[in-house]
C-alpha cells in the first residue's frame, strides 16, 4: 500500500523566470550546450562569444534569447528562428519560389541598445538585408559554379582583423557583410540558398544564446551531447516511453537503479514534483547521481524523497542496520566540537541508512525502474518479488540482448504478465514550408525497455484451457 | 480513482481490467450480483472481491484462469473503445516528455477523440496541474465525457468546434486556461491556432504539438505557426517498435558435416551386408533364384529384411524428426529477436514548436 500522507506533501512549481540559484542550460547557436549556475556575482564564459556577468540574464523568462554585448552585458532579443537552426541542411534542394513568410519583428528590448541596428532574421527581413548590400539571387542555381573556397576572396587572417578591429555587439554584422561583398557567386545563389548562407554565418558570427529550463529533457540533452556513456546512451523519446509504461506519477513509491548519472532521478522527480518517495540502489557505497545537482530540487526534497540504498544493504537488510550508541547530554557535553560534528553526522547516518532498510522491506513497490549495466537476468530474480500487484517493472538497456534474455526468463515466470521489449525513436525532419524532408543524418542508438506487470500467480498451479485439457482430466479422474 | 493513484485490493464498485489475453483485455465494474464470462470459464465478481490487484483467479469449474488489473491509462490505450483512430504510447509518451508536461502542468487537448491520451496527461498532470479538453463531434462528447466521470477523471471537457469557435470557456475558473502545453489532433489546426494566444499562458513559454497524419497538413500548420510567432519549429516523426524474444537453435556445421558422415556411413555399411547377404543367400532378383519356390523367396524376402538392416543412428544433433520445443535443454540456443509481423510504420507526423513568453520587466 502506497498511501502518501497530504501534508507531507509539498509542491515543487516549475519555475518560468531566471533567477538566482537556478540551474540553467544555455544554448548557443552552434548548437552547444552549457549548465549554468545562476549565482550573484557570476559569470559565464562562451569562449569565442565573450563572456558575460549572470546578473544580466536574471528576471527574464526562461526561453529568453540574449545577444552578448561589451563589458560582459547582455540584451535580450527576441528569436524568430523558425525551425530548428541545428537541423537545416546545409545545401537543400534550390527552388524558385521567393515567397518570404515573414514572421515577427525583431524586438530590442534593452532600451539602452536602441542605437544597435537589429539584425535581420526573418526571412522577410534578411531579404531586406540581401537588398540593401545591393545583392542580386538567381531563379535557379544553373550558373552556380562550385569552385569551394576560391569564391570567397576574404582570408581567415582578415575574418580574424575584423574581429580585433570593429566594435562591440556590431562584430558580428560586420564580418557577416564582408563575407557577402566578398562571395563572388552569392548573386548567382537562389534566394533559400543565400538565406542559408545567411542564416550559418549569423550563427556563426552573431553572438547570441537562448537560456532554457533545465528540465529532465534538457539534462539529458546535455549529457548526450557531452558524454553519452554517463546516461547510458538514453534518448528522450526512450524515458518518454519509460516514464509512461512505469506509470509515474505524483505520490508514487519506486523502487529504482539509475545508472544515468541522476538523469533518470531526475525525470521521476519532475513528473512527481514533492509528492511521492524512491529507494534507490546502487552497488557502491554511494549513488552516483550527479545530474541532480544540476536539476532545480532543492536538497531537502531530495533527502526527504529518495532512500538510498546500496544492493547488499537493500538484500541483507537485517545484517547491515546500523548500530548506534547514543550519548547522554552529559556525554555530549564532554566532546570536543569537532568530535560533536562526526557522532551528529554519525547519527543522522544511521537513521538515515535504518529508515531507509524499514522502507525499503516493506517491498509492494508501484514500479521498478532499472537502468543499469548488471546483467538483469539474475538481476531481476532477485527483485521482482519487491514490486507489488498489477504494478510496472520496467528496464533500460542500450544493449538488445541482455533484455531478451530477461524476456525469455520473464516468459516461463509466473509472477510476470505480458513482458514486452519496445524500441522508440524519433526522426527528425527539415521543417521549413515547401522543403519537408527527413534529415540525412540522425542520432543512432537511444536504447531499448523491457516492459512487465508483476502478477500473483494462483498458489495451487492452474491448469490452462486448451489442448490435452480433456486427456489430462480423465486422467486425474 | 481507478486511473489515477494506486490500490492495493479490489473493492465492490472498483474498475478493473480483466486480463483475458494480449488482444483481450475487459475493463469491468465489480459488482458482487455479477459474473463476468469469458471463453476461458465464468468467473463471478464476488470470487474477485478482497484479492489483490494482479491476483490471477481461476474459473468456477476450476480451470481456465485470468489475471485482475487495476487499470493505467497505458493499459486503457490497449483495451478502450475506438471511436477515433487513437495516439498510441511511444507517441503519447514523447509528446508528454518533450513538452515538458509533469505534475502541474496546464494542459489543452483538442480533440479529445477516444480520449486514450486525456487519460494519459490526466494522470501525468495531477493533482496540481488541469487538462482542458474539447471534442466537436457531438456523440464522442457524450461519450467521454460518460467515460471521464465513470473514471473518475478530473477533465474540463467542452462539446466545441476549436477552429471556429476557439479555446475560450466560461466553465471554469473565470475562463482563465492558462495554458502551459498545447495538443492539437485536429484535420486543420492551422484553423485552431490563431485562437491560442486568449488561453495561453503569457508568463512562461509555451509549447505545442500538432498531430497529423499529412504531410500536406503539416506543411500548413508550420507556415500557420511561424505566421503567430512559434518558434523552434520542428517536426518528427516516432517510429514505435516491438521486438519479441526468440530462441534459434545453434546448428554447428561440423555437426552438420559429422551427420553427413553418418548418413554416408550407414548407407554403405548396409550395402555391405546386402552384398554380404546375396552372396551368402542368393538374391531373389537375380537369374539364379527365378525357378525357387515361393515359400524360398518369401523366406529370403523376410531375411534379407532382418539381416541388413541398419540401426536408427543415435547421432541426431538438430533432433530431426522429433518435436523440439524452442529452448529444449538438450539442444544448444541462441538468443534472438525479431519485429512483430505488422509494423506500425507510420502514425502521424508531430509538429513541435514554441513561443516564449514576454519578458515584463
Amino acid at each position: 500500500m502506497s498511501e502518501i500522507k497530504q501534508d507531507q506533501d509539498q509542491f515543487i512549481v516549475k519555475p518560468t523566470l531566471i533567477q538566482y540559484g537556478h540551474h540553467v542550460l544555455i544554448k548557443l547557436p552552434s548548437s552547444g550546450l552549457k549548465v549554468a549556475h545562476v549565482t550573484e556575482g557570476g559569470s559565464i564564459n562562451l569562449g569565442k562569444f565573450g563572456t558575460f556577468d549572470l546578473s544580466g540574464i536574471v528576471g527574464f523568462p526562461f526561453g529568453q534569447t540574449f545577444e552578448v554585448l561589451d563589458e560582459r552585458k547582455v540584451r535580450a532579443v527576441k528569436s524568430t528562428t523558425y525551425g530548428n537552426v541545428d537541423t537545416l541542411e546545409p545545401e537543400d534542394i534550390p527552388t524558385a519560389d521567393a515567397n518570404a513568410d515573414a514572421a515577427a519583428s525583431d524586438v530590442v528590448m534593452d532600451e539602452t541598445s536602441k542605437e544597435n541596428t537589429p539584425e535581420p532574421k526573418t526571412l522577410g527581413e534578411k531579404i531586406d538585408y540581401l537588398k540593401r548590400l545591393d545583392v542580386k539571387s538567381s531563379e535557379t542555381n544553373r550558373d552556380l559554379l562550385d569552385i569551394g573556397a576560391g569564391s570567397q576572396a576574404l582570408t581567415m587572417e582578415e575574418i580574424e582583423t575584423l574581429k580585433k578591429t570593429s566594435k562591440g555587439a556590431n562584430i558580428g554584422e560586420a564580418i557577416i557583410d564582408k563575407l557577402i561583398k566578398s562571395h563572388a557567386n552569392f548573386n548567382k545563389k537562389t534566394i533559400h540558398s543565400q538565406e542559408k548562407y545567411l542564416k550559418r554565418k549569423q550563427q556563426k558570427f552573431l553572438r547570441r544564446f537562448t537560456v532554457e529550463y533545465l528540465g529532465s529533457s534538457q539534462l539529458l540533452q546535455y549529457y548526450l551531447e557531452k558524454e553519452a556513456s554517463k546516461v547510458l546512451d538514453m534518448s528522450e523519446e526512450t524515458l518518454g516511453l519509460l516514464l509512461s509504461l512505469g506509470n509515474i506519477q505524483s505520490g508514487g513509491r519506486y523502487l529504482v537503479i539509475d545508472e544515468t548519472s541522476g538523469v533518470l532521478i531526475a525525470a521521476l522527480l519532475e513528473r512527481m514534483r514533492g509528492s511521492g518517495e524512491i529507494v534507490l540502489l546502487h552497488e557502491n557505497e554511494h549513488p552516483n547521481i550527479s545530474a541532480l545537482d544540476h536539476s532545480n530540487f532543492p536538497i531537502e526534497i531530495r533527502q526527504k524523497m529518495i532512500d538510498s540504498l546500496n544492493l547488499l544493504q537493500f538484500f541483507e537488510p537485517e545484517s547491515e542496520r546500523v548500530e548506534f550508541q547514543e550519548y547522554s547530554t552529559e556525554e555530549l557535553k564532554e566532546l570536543k566540537s569537532n568530535k560533536r560534528t562526526h557522532y551528529h553526522r554519525r547519527k543522522q547516518n544511521a537513521i538515515d541508512t535504518n529508515k531507509a532498510i524499514d522502507n525499503a522491506i516493506k517491498g509492494d513497490f508501484d514500479a521498478l525502474i532499472v537502468a543499469t549495466t548488471l546483467y538483469t537476468p539474475t538481476l531481476m530474480k532477485r527483485l521482482i518479488e519487491s514490486v507489488g500487484g498489477s504494478r510496472p517493472i520496467i528496464i533500460y538497456s542500450q544493449f538488445k540482448e541482455p533484455l531478451i534474455e530477461t524476456q525469455l526468463d520473464f516468459m516461463n515466470d509466473l509472477r510476470i504478465l505480458t513482458p514486452a521489449l519496445h524500441e522508440s525513436k524519433a526522426r527528425p525532419y527539415q521543417t521549413i514550408p515547401g522543403r519537408l524532408h527527413p534529415m540525412m543524418t540522425m542520432r543512432g542508438g537511444g536504447g531499448y525497455l523491457l516492459s512487465a506487470l508483476r502478477v500473483y500467480p494462483v498458489e495451487e498451479g492452474v491448469t490452462a484451457v486448451g489442448r490435452g485439457l480433456k486427456k489430462k482430466q480423465k486422467f486425474e479422474k | 480513482m481507478p486511473f489515477i493513484g494506486y490500490k492495493t485490493l479490489i473493492e465492490e464498485g472498483d474498475i478493473v481490467l480483466a486480463f483475458i489475453g494480449r488482444d483481450a483485455i475487459k475493463p469491468i465494474r465489480i459488482n458482487s450480483e455479477e459474473t463476468l464470462n469469458t471463453r476461458y470459464g465464468v468467473f463471478p465478481h464476488k470470487s474477485m472481491i478482497g484479492k489483490r490487484y494482479g491476483s490471477q483467479i481461476t474459473s468456477m469449474k476450476g480451470y481456465g484462469f485470468i489475471h485482475l488489473l487495476q487499470p493505467t491509462p497505458e493499459l486503457w490505450t490497449l483495451s478502450l473503445p475506438h471511436r477515433t483512430q487513437i495516439v498510441y504510447t511511444p507517441d503519447s509518451s514523447y509528446i508528454t516528455q518533450r513538452l515538458g508536461i509533469t505534475n502541474g502542468s496546464r494542459v489543452i487537448e483538442a480533440g479529445t477523440g477516444s480520449a486514450s491520451f486525456s487519460h494519459s496527461l490526466a494522470r501525468t498532470v495531477h493533482p496540481h496541474g488541469q487538462l482542458f479538453t474539447y471534442e466537436f463531434h457531438e456523440s464522442r462528447f457524450l461519450e467521454a465525457k460518460k467515460e471521464f466521470e465513470e473514471h473518475d477523471i478530473d477533465v474540463v471537457i467542452n462539446h466545441r468546434d476549436v477552429c471556429k469557435n476557439g479555446f475560450e470557456i466560461t466553465n471554469y475558473d473565470g475562463g482563465y486556461l492558462n495554458a502551459d502545453s498545447i495538443f492539437l489532433d485536429l484535420p486543420a489546426p492551422w484553423e485552431a491556432i490563431p485562437h491560442l494566444p486568449k488561453v495561453i499562458n503569457k508568463n512562461e513559454k509555451v509549447g505545442i504539438c500538432c498531430f497529423s497524419p499529412c504531410i500536406e497538413q503539416v506543411d500548413k500548420t508550420v507556415k500557420a505557426l511561424i505566421e503567430h510567432g512559434w518558434t523552434s519549429i520542428e517536426m518528427v516523426e516516432i517510429q514505435g517498435r516491438r521486438w519479441e524474444a526468440r530462441q534459434s537453435m545453434k546448428r554447428d556445421v561440423d555437426d552438420a558435416i559429422l551427420r553427413l558422415k553418418d548418413v554416408k556411413r550407414r548407407k554403405l555399411e548396409g550395402i555391405e551386408r546386402k552384398r554380404k547377404f546375396y552372396a551368402d543367400n542368393g538374391d531373389n532378383n537375380s537369374k539364379e533364384t527365378e525357378n525357387d519356390s515361393n515359400d524360398v523367396r518369401e523366406k529370403r524376402k523376410l531375411d534379407e529384411k532382418e539381416q541388413t538392416k541398419v540401426e536408427k543412428t543415435e547421432f541426431n544433433p538438430f533432433g530431426r524428426g522429433m518435436r523440439v520445443l524452442e529452448g529444449d535443454p538438450k539442444y544448444n540456443w541462441l538468443k534472438v529477436s525479431k519485429n512483430e509481423a505488422e509494423l506500425k510504420s507510420h502514425t502521424s507526423y508531430l509538429t513541435f514548436a514554441f513561443k516564449e513568453a514576454v519578458a515584463n520587466l
